[in-house]
C-alpha cells in the first residue's frame, strides 16, 4: 500500500535502502529534502553523482580513489612493506589520524560473515595475497574490527598468510569489544597499533 | 541499591502510574489482571533490558501508544541518586537515559539496576527443557559479572555464523569452505571453553547453597543436587567440534556445544524432572532462585532488589512462612491477588486497580496493621 504519491514514495523508498536509515528516517529525510529550496537538492543530486561517476577504488589496496592509485599508495614516502588490513576505506581515516602508522593499506571491502553471506571470495582477500610478493610486504598488520566478524576474519588471514613467511601482527585490545575501529578514539588505537602482537608462528 | 519510586506511561495497561517503594517489605495487591505482574515486569526490565515472562518487546509498550517509558529513582549504599528512564519505541529503537543523559547503547544500562525475580513460571526450571536452566545460568553469571552479558552475546552470534555457514555447505565442505569452518570453530572453541568453565564454577559453587535453600524451605533433609557435566568439556570445545565435524556437516547444524547444554537436576538421587512431585518441583525452583540470589548478594556484596511476583499463593502457609524467613536482607517487592500469610510483613502497602495505584500507610512510617484483612475482599 503506497500512501504518498508515486514520487514521493519513490524518494522513501530509495533512502530507506541507505544503510542505518529505518522506515521512519527515510520518511523524515524525505520530507525535508521536499521542504529545503529547489537549489540545496540540486546540490546534494549533484554532490551524488559526481561522487559516484568520479570516485573509484584504488587498483592496489581498495580504498577510496580518484585516480588509478589513492593518495597513500601514490606517496613515495610510504613504506612499502608494511601493509594494513582494514575491513573499509573509512577505517584508514581512523588509522590515518593517528599518525602512527607510516606504510601502505589493503582495504576487504567487509568481514567474513555467514549472515550476510559474506566468506573470503566476497572479500579482496586474493587480491591481498598478490600483492605480498610483487611489493616485497614483510608485515602484515591485521586491523579488522575488534568484534566477532572482524576477529574471525583476522584469524583466516592469519591462517593463509602462513606460507607466505611475512611477520603478522594484530593491533593489540585496548580498543572498546565490539566497537567499530571508525568509532575508536584515536589515543587508543595509536596505543593498539603500538602494542600489537605477532600471530606468525 | 534500592529503587525508591517507579513511573510507568503506557506500559502494559498502564496509561500512567507512580509506585512508591520502601527500602523494606512493598506488598502490590490487588486483584487478578489489574497490571500486579505488569509492574514487577517493569522493575525487571530495567535489570535484564527484557521481560521476565519472555514476552516481546511490541507486547510491552500499551496498545495505541507509540513508546512506553519506564521511569525508576534508584539510591546506591553510598547514597548516590540516580534517575533511569528507559523508553521502549515501537519502532525498535529504545534509548536508555541515567540522570538525563543518553546512554551511548541501552546495554549499558545493565548492572545499574539490579534485580531478582522469583514468578511462578520458575517452575518450567525444572519441568521444562535445557533452554530454561541455560538461561538461568547465564542470567546468574550476568549478574555475577557484566563481562558474560558480551560473552553470551558473541557466543549465541558465533553459532549463528557457524550454523549459517554448515547451511550454505549443503551437506559437503569444499577446502576453501573447510578454512573458514575452521576459523568459525577455533573462534567458537576459545569462546565456548571459557564460558563452559564460568557455568561449571558457578555450578559448584550454587550447589551447596541451592541444597541448604531446599532444606530451609522443605523443612527436611533432602539431598538436592545440579549436574553440568557436558561430554565436550572433556574433549574441550575444539576437539569435541573436530569430532563432529562431519556429523555437522551432514546435518547442517551445530550438534555440538555450550549452546545444547543442560544442567541436571537431582532429587534423592534422581532426576527432578521426571521423578519429582508437583510440590518439590516447585521447591526446587524456588530454591535456585533463592540459591541465586544469596550467591550474587554475598559475591558482589549488595543485594538486588528481590521480587516475589505471585510467588506465595503457589505456595503452602508451611513454605511460604520458610521463604520469607530465609530472605536475605534486602529490598523486597511482593505482588499478591489473595491474603499474605501473617510472617509477611509489609512496610507499605500499594494497591493497583485497573493500572492505577494507590499508596495505603506508605509515608506514616513502617505499615502495621494486618495485611491480610485490608486484602480481603479482593477475592
Ligand atoms: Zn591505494
Amino acid at each position: 500500500m503506497a500512501a504518498y504519491t508515486t514520487p514521493v514514495q519513490v524518494l522513501i523508498d530509495e533512502l530507506g535502502r541507505l544503510p542505518g536509515i529505518g522506515p521512519k528516517s527515510a520518511q523524515r529525510i524525505a520530507f525535508h529534502l521536499l521542504k529545503v529550496p529547489a537549489d540545496d537538492v540540486a546540490r546534494l543530486a549533484h554532490a551524488l553523482t559526481e561522487a559516484k561517476a568520479k570516485v573509484r577504488f584504488c587498483a592496489r589496496c581498495w580504498n577510496i580513489a580518484d585516480d588509478e592509485l589513492c593518495p597513500i599508495c601514490a606517496d613515495e614516502r610510504r613504506d612499502p612493506t608494511t601493509v594494513c588490513v582494514v575491513e573499509e576505506a573509512r577505517d584508514i581515516v581512523a588509522i590515518e589520524r593517528t599518525g602512527e602508522f607510516r606504510g601502505r593499506y589493503h582495504v576487504l571491502l567487509g568481514a567474513m560473515s555467514p549472515l550476510e553471506g559474506i566468506g573470503p571470495e566476497q572479500l579482496k582477500v586474493k587480491e591481498l595475497f598478490a600483492r605480498i610478493e610483487p611489493e616485497g610486504i614483510t608485515e602484515v598488520i591485521l586491523c579488522t574490527n575488534p568484534n566477532t566478524e572482524g576477529e574471525v576474519t583476522a584469524m583466516y588471514l592469519a591462517r593463509m598468510l602462513q606460507p607466505f613467511g611475512v611477520r603478522i601482527t594484530r593491533i593489540a585490545s585496548g580498543l572498546p569489544v565490539g566497537g567499530d575501529l571508525e568509532y575508536a578514539d584515536e589515543l587508543t588505537l595509536g596505543r593498539a597499533l603500538e602494542g600489537r602482537r605477532d600471530l606468525s608462528a | 541499591m534500592i529503587v525508591t519510586r517507579i513511573e510507568l506511561v503506557d506500559y502494559r495497561n498502564y496509561v500512567t502510574a507512580a509506585f512508591d517503594l520502601t527500602p523494606g517489605i512493598t506488598a502490590v495487591v490487588g486483584r487478578n489482571g489489574q497490571g500486579k505482574t505488569n509492574f514487577a515486569e517493569a522493575l525487571g526490565y530495567l535489570s535484564t533490558l527484557d521481560s521476565f515472562r519472555g514476552a516481546p518487546a511490541e507486547a510491552l509498550i500499551r496498545a495505541g501508544a507509540d513508546a512506553a517509558v519506564i521511569r525508576a529513582t534508584v539510591r546506591h549504599d553510598d547514597g548516590r541518586e540516580l534517575s533511569i528512564e528507559a523508553e521502549l519505541s515501537r519502532s525498535g529503537r529504545n534509548r536508555v537515559l541515567v540522570n538525563r543523559q543518553k546512554l551511548p547503547r541501552t546495554r549499558d544500562l545493565l548492572g545499574v539496576v539490579r534485580v531478582s525475580v522469583f514468578s511462578p513460571d520458575d517452575l518450567a526450571l525444572v519441568k521444562e527443557g535445557p533452554s530454561e536452566r541455560r538461561r538461568f545460568l547465564d542470567d546468574t553469571l550476568v549478574a555475577l559479572a557484566l563481562k558474560y552479558d558480551a560473552m553470551r552475546l558473541e557466543l549465541d552470534r558465533v553459532v549463528k555464523q557457524r550454523n549459517t555457514l554448515l547451511k550454505q555447505a549443503a551437506g559437503r565442505l569444499d577446502e576453501a569452505s573447510e578454512t573458514t569452518l575452521d576459523v568459525w570453530d577455533a573462534k567458537y572453541a576459545e569462546l565456548g571453553d571459557r564460558f563452559g568453565q564460568a557455568r561449571a564454577v558457578l555450578i559448584a559453587r550454587l550447589g551447596p547453597i541451592v541444597q541448604e535453600a531446599y532444606e530451609h524451605l522443605a523443612g527436611v533433609v533432602t539431598p538436592v543436587e545440579l549436574r553440568y557435566e557436558p561430554v565436550w568439556r572433556t574433549l574441550g570445545l575444539a576437539a569435541a567440534l573436530a569430532a563432529a565435524r562431519h556429523d555437522d556437516v551432514r546435518r547442517g547444524v551445530s550438534t555440538v556445544g555450550p549452546h545444547r547444554d543442560d544442567v541436571e537436576l537431582v532429587i534423592n538421587g534422581m532426576p527432578a524432572r521426571t521423578h519429582a512431585s508437583q510440590g518439590e518441583q516447585r521447591t526446587l525452583a524456588l530454591s535456585l532462585r533463592l540459591g541465586a540470589h544469596r550467591f550474587v548478594t554475598e559475591h558482589t556484596g549488595s543485594a538486588p532488589v528481590l521480587i516475589l511476583d505471585d510467588v506465595l499463593s503457589e505456595l503452602d502457609d508451611g513454605r511460604a512462612t520458610a521463604l520469607l524467613h530465609h530472605l536475605p536482607p534486602g529490598q523486597v517487592v511482593l505482588t499478591s491477588a489473595s491474603a499474605l500469610p501473617p510472617a509477611a510483613r509489609p512496610d507499605a502497602v500499594v494497591r493497583i486497580e485497573a493500572g492505577a495505584s494507590a499508596a495505603e500507610g506508605s509515608g506514616t512510617g513502617p505499615w502495621q496493621g494486618p495485611v491480610g484483612d485490608t486484602v480481603t475482599g479482593d477475592g
